[in-house]
C-alpha cells in the first residue's frame, strides 16, 4: 500500500531549478533516507512533502489523498528539525501537548499520551523543564516526542542528529531504528551522514543537484551504484577507480587498465560491452585484501602510504601511474615500499562507461 | 620608568579620559549634590548651608509635584503606546511584505530629527488654527476638535504622540531585529503543529523577545527622564504648568527663578530616578552574562 506518492515534483526559485521531476513512491512502513551532498535539494523536497514550501509543478499524495494544496497541519505528518525547533518559552510537557491542544483533543486524552511517549523516549523525568535546561541529546528526544504524540501517517526528519556529537549520534541512531521497528510508521529521513543512511534506511534515495540518482536498498546502492556519482559519493574511503578500455577476445571480456588486465568473465553487464569501449572500473577498498593465495585475481603492488584507523589499516598501493586503496585487517601491516600480493574480489566490481558515467 | 610604561601602557593611555570623566561627570555630580544642600540663589554659595531643607521645599512645591507626576504619567503612556505600536509595526513588517525597506525607512525617519524639530512640527500640526483641525474642517468635518495643546487635561497626550512619533522607529528596529533572529524552524514546527500565527506570536515569539523588551524599556525610560527639548519646543510646560516635566522644572529654577539650590535638589532626585531604573537592569544584564 502506497503511503506517500511524489509525482513529477518540480521546484524553482526564480530561474534556479532546485528539484527536477522527482518521482517517488513510498510504501507503508518504509524508512526512506534521502542522501546527497549539501545543496542538492533534500530539505526542499522534505519541506514540500510537509507543505512548508509550495511546489512549482507536480503533486503530492499522502495516504491516497491528494494534499498538494493542503496546509501542513492537515497533512497528517510530523516533522523533526535539525535545530530541534522546540518552543523555548514552554516546558517540555507543553511543547509536546501544544499541537494536540490546537487540534482540540481533550486534556484527559493528551496527558496520558504525552506521558506514555515521554517514558518511551526516557524523558519522563524532564517533563517540567524548559528546553534551555536540557542537553542536545535530550532536546532532540523531546523534538522526537513532540512528533510521536501526533501519531502521524508520515514522519519527516531533517538531519535530526547532525548537531550531536559522534557518540550520542550513534546511540540516537539505534534508538530511532528501534522506534521505527516498534511503531512501523512511514518515515522520510534526510541526512548527509552515510553511516546513518546505511543503517537506518529500508530504502535509500541518492540525490544530486535536484535529481534522484538511485533508489534502492542500502546494500544494493552501495554494491551496485548506477553511476560514477553514486559510487564516488558512498563509502569512506571512497571507491577505487581505474580508467581503461574493454577488450573483447574470443567471447571473453576483460578491462585493460594500464598496469593490469582485469578479467570480467563473472561480471553481469547491464548493457552489451563493445571492444575498445572507454570504461572506469570501480572496486571498493574492502575488496582489495592481502592475498591468501586462493583468489582468481591477484597483483603484487608496492605500498606507498599506510593509515591506521584502529579497526583496520588503509594501505595506499601504487598501481601503474595511479594509486588504489586497500582496507587491510589491523593485524596485517605491510612494510612501506616492500611489494605485497593483494587479491581483488572481482564479484564486487562495478564497471562504468567513461563517457556517460553510467554503470554498464 | 620604561618598564613601568611597558607594563601599564593601557592604563596610561586611558588615564586622561578617565580623569576627564572623573572631573566632569562624577565631579559635577558631587558638586550638584553639594549645591543642593545650600541656599544658593543665582550663584553657588557654600556659606549658606541648609542641610536637606531644599529637598523638603522641593517636595512641598506644587509645581514639582505636577512635574514629577507628569513624568510618570507621560512615561507610562509613552512606554505603553510606543512599545505596543512599535511591536505591532515590527510584526507587520516581519510578514515579508513587499517594499519592506521603504516602510522601514518611513518609520525610522523621525529618529533622525532632533526633539526640537519634532516639537515644532507637532506644535503646528496640533495648533487649532493651523494644523490637523483646520484640515479636517476644510474636509467638511466641522465639528472636529483637537485642542490637546490648549487643554491642561489632555496636553500630556500631545507630548506622548510627538515622543512616540520620534521613538517608534528605534523600538520597531529593535523588535524587528529580535523577530528576525528567531529560528525559522520554530515557525515551521508551529505550522506543522497547526498553531495559528497570532498564537505563535503571543505564546512563543513575544516571550522569546523578553531581552529586547528589557532593552527597549530602559532606553525609553532614560529618554523620559531626560525629556526636555521636546516639552520646551512643543508646549513650553503649558498651559500653565500642566505639562511640566522635572527637567523643565530644573532648568526653570536654575536659570529663570535664580533658585540654584532647589534646582540642584531636583537634579539629584532625577539622578536617583535614573539609577533606580538602571541598577536593576545592569544587575540583570551582568547576571545573565555571568
Ligand atoms: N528560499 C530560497 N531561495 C532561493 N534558493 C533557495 C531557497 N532555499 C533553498 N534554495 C536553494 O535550493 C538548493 C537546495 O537547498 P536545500 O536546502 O534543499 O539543500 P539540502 O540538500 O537540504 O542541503 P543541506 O545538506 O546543506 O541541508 C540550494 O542550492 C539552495 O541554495
Ligand atoms: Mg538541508
Amino acid at each position: 500500500m502506497i503511503d506517500l506518492r511524489i509525482s513529477n515534483c518540480n521546484k524553482n526559485y526564480g530561474s534556479l531549478r532546485v528539484l527536477k521531476d522527482i518521482n517517488l513512491e513510498i510504501e507503508r512502513g518504509e524508512f526512506i533516507v534521502l542522501l546527497g551532498p549539501s545543496g542538492c535539494g533534500k530539505s526542499t523536497l522534505l519541506h514540500i512533502v510537509a507543505g512548508l514550501d509550495r511546489l512549482s509543478a507536480g503533486a503530492i499524495e499522502i495516504g491516497g489523498r491528494d494534499v498538494t494544496d493542503v496546509e501542513p497541519k492537515d497533512r497528517d505528518i510530523a516533522m523533526v528539525f535539525q535545530s530541534y525547533a522546540l518552543y523555548p518559552t514552554m516546558s517540555v510537557r507543553s511543547n509536546m501537548e501544544f499541537g494536540l491542544r490546537m487540534r482540540g483533543k481533550p486534556m484527559s486524552e493528551i496527558r496520558p499520551l504525552v506521558e506514555e511517549k515521554a517514558r518511551m523516549l526516557h524523558i519522563d523525568h524532564l517533563l517540567d523543564r524548559r528546553p534551555s535546561q536540557l542537553s542536545g541529546g535530550q532536546r532532540q528526544r523531546v523534538a522526537i516526542g513532540r512528533a510521536l504524540v501526533r501519531d502521524p501517517k508520515v514522519f519527516l526528519f531533517d538531519e535530526p542528529l547532525s548537531n550531536l556529537d559522534a557518540k550520542l549520534r550513534a546511540s540516537m541512531r539505534t534508538e530511532i531504528k528501534k522506534l521505527h521497528q516498534s511503531l512501523g510508521t512511514t518515515a522520510i529521513y534526510v541526512t548527509h551522514d552515510q553511516l546513518e543512511a546505511m543503517t537506518l534506511a529500508t530504502r535509500m534515495v541518492v540525490m544530486k543537484a535536484g535529481e534522484i540518482q538511485q533508489v534502492g536498498k542500502p546494500e544494493e546502492v552501495y554494491h551496485r551504484p548506477v553511476n560514477l556519482f553514486v559510487a564516488d559519493f558512498l563509502g569512506n574511503p571512497g571507491m577505487n577507480f581505474m580508467k581503461g578500455h574493454l577488450r573483447l577476445e574470443g567471447g571473453r571480456v576483460s578491462a585493460d587498465v594500464g598496469a593490469a588486465t582485469i578479467p570480467l568473465d563473472g561480471y553481469a553487464f547491464d548493457t552489451a560491452p563493445t571492444d575498445g569501449q572507454a570504461v572506469v572500473v570501480g572496486l571498493r577498498p574492502e575488496s582489495v585484501q592481502p592475498s591468501t593465495g586462493g583468489e582468481p585475481f591477484a597483483l603484487t603492488l608496492k605500498p606507498t602510504l599506510i593509515e591506521h584507523t584502529g579497526s583496520d589499516n588503509l594501505v595506499v598501493l601504487a598501481m601503474g601511474g595511479e594509486e588504489i586503496v586497500g582496507k587491510f585487517p589491523s593485524d596485517m601491516l605491510p612494510t612501506l615500499g616492500e611489494p605485497v600480493t593483494v587479491g581483488f574480489d572481482l564479484s564486487r566490481l562495478s564497471v562504468f562507461d567513461a563517457q556517460t558515467e553510467r554503470r554498464i | 620608568m620604561r618598564r613601568f610604561l611597558q607594563r601599564h601602557v593601557s592604563q596610561v593611555a586611558l588615564s586622561p579620559s578617565l580623569a576627564l570623566i572623573a572631573i566632569f561627570l562624577y565631579g559635577f555630580i558631587a558638586y550638584t549634590a553639594a549645591v543642593s544642600t545650600t541656599n544658593s540663589k543665582a550663584f553657588p554659595r557654600f556659606d549658606t548651608f541648609v542641610g536637606l531643607e531644599q529637598y523638603w521645599r522641593l517636595f512641598h512645591t506644587p509645581r514639582w509635584h505636577v512635574a514629577f507626576t507628569n513624568m510618570f504619567l507621560f512615561g507610562g503612556l509613552f512606554l505603553l503606546v510606543t512599545i505596543s505600536l512599535g511591536l505591532l509595526i515590527a510584526i507587520l513588517i516581519d510578514q515579508r511584505i513587499r517594499a519592506e525597506s521603504f516602510f522601514r525607512s518611513i518609520v525610522m525617519y523621525p529618529m533622525a530629527m532632533s526633539f526640537v524639530v519634532t516639537g515644532i512640527i507637532w506644535q503646528w500640526l496640533l495648533n487649532p488654527t493651523l494644523g490637523i483641525e483646520v484640515m479636517m474642517h476644510q474636509l467638511g468635518f466641522e465639528s472636529f476638535r483637537l485642542d490637546w495643546l490648549t487643554n491642561p487635561d489632555t496636553v500630556i497626550w500631545a507630548l506622548v504622540v510627538a515622543a512616540f512619533w520620534q521613538g517608534c522607529g528605534l523600538v520597531m528596529a529593535l523588535f524587528l531585529a529580535g523577530l528576525r533572529g528567531i529560528d525559522e524552524d520554530i515557525w515551521k514546527a508551529a505550522a506543522v503543529d497547526g498553531i495559528p500565527a497570532w498564537r505563535v506570536y503571543v505564546f512563543i515569539v513575544i516571550p522569546m523577545l523578553a531581552p529586547v523588551f528589557l532593552t527597549v524599556v530602559v532606553l525609553l525610560s532614560l529618554s523620559i527622564v531626560r525629556a526636555f527639548d521636546l516639552v520646551v519646543a512643543l508646549t513650553n510646560g503649558g498651559p500653565g504648568v500642566s505639562s511640566d516635566l522635572p527637567s523643565v522644572f530644573m532648568f526653570d529654577m536654575a536659570f529663570r527663578r535664580t533658585n540654584l539650590g532647589l534646582s540642584a535638589a531636583s537634579a539629584v532626585v532625577m539622578l536617583g530616578t535614573v539609577l533606580a531604573i538602571l541598577i536593576p537592569y545592569l544587575y540583570i544584564e551582568t547576571r545573565e552574562r555571568a
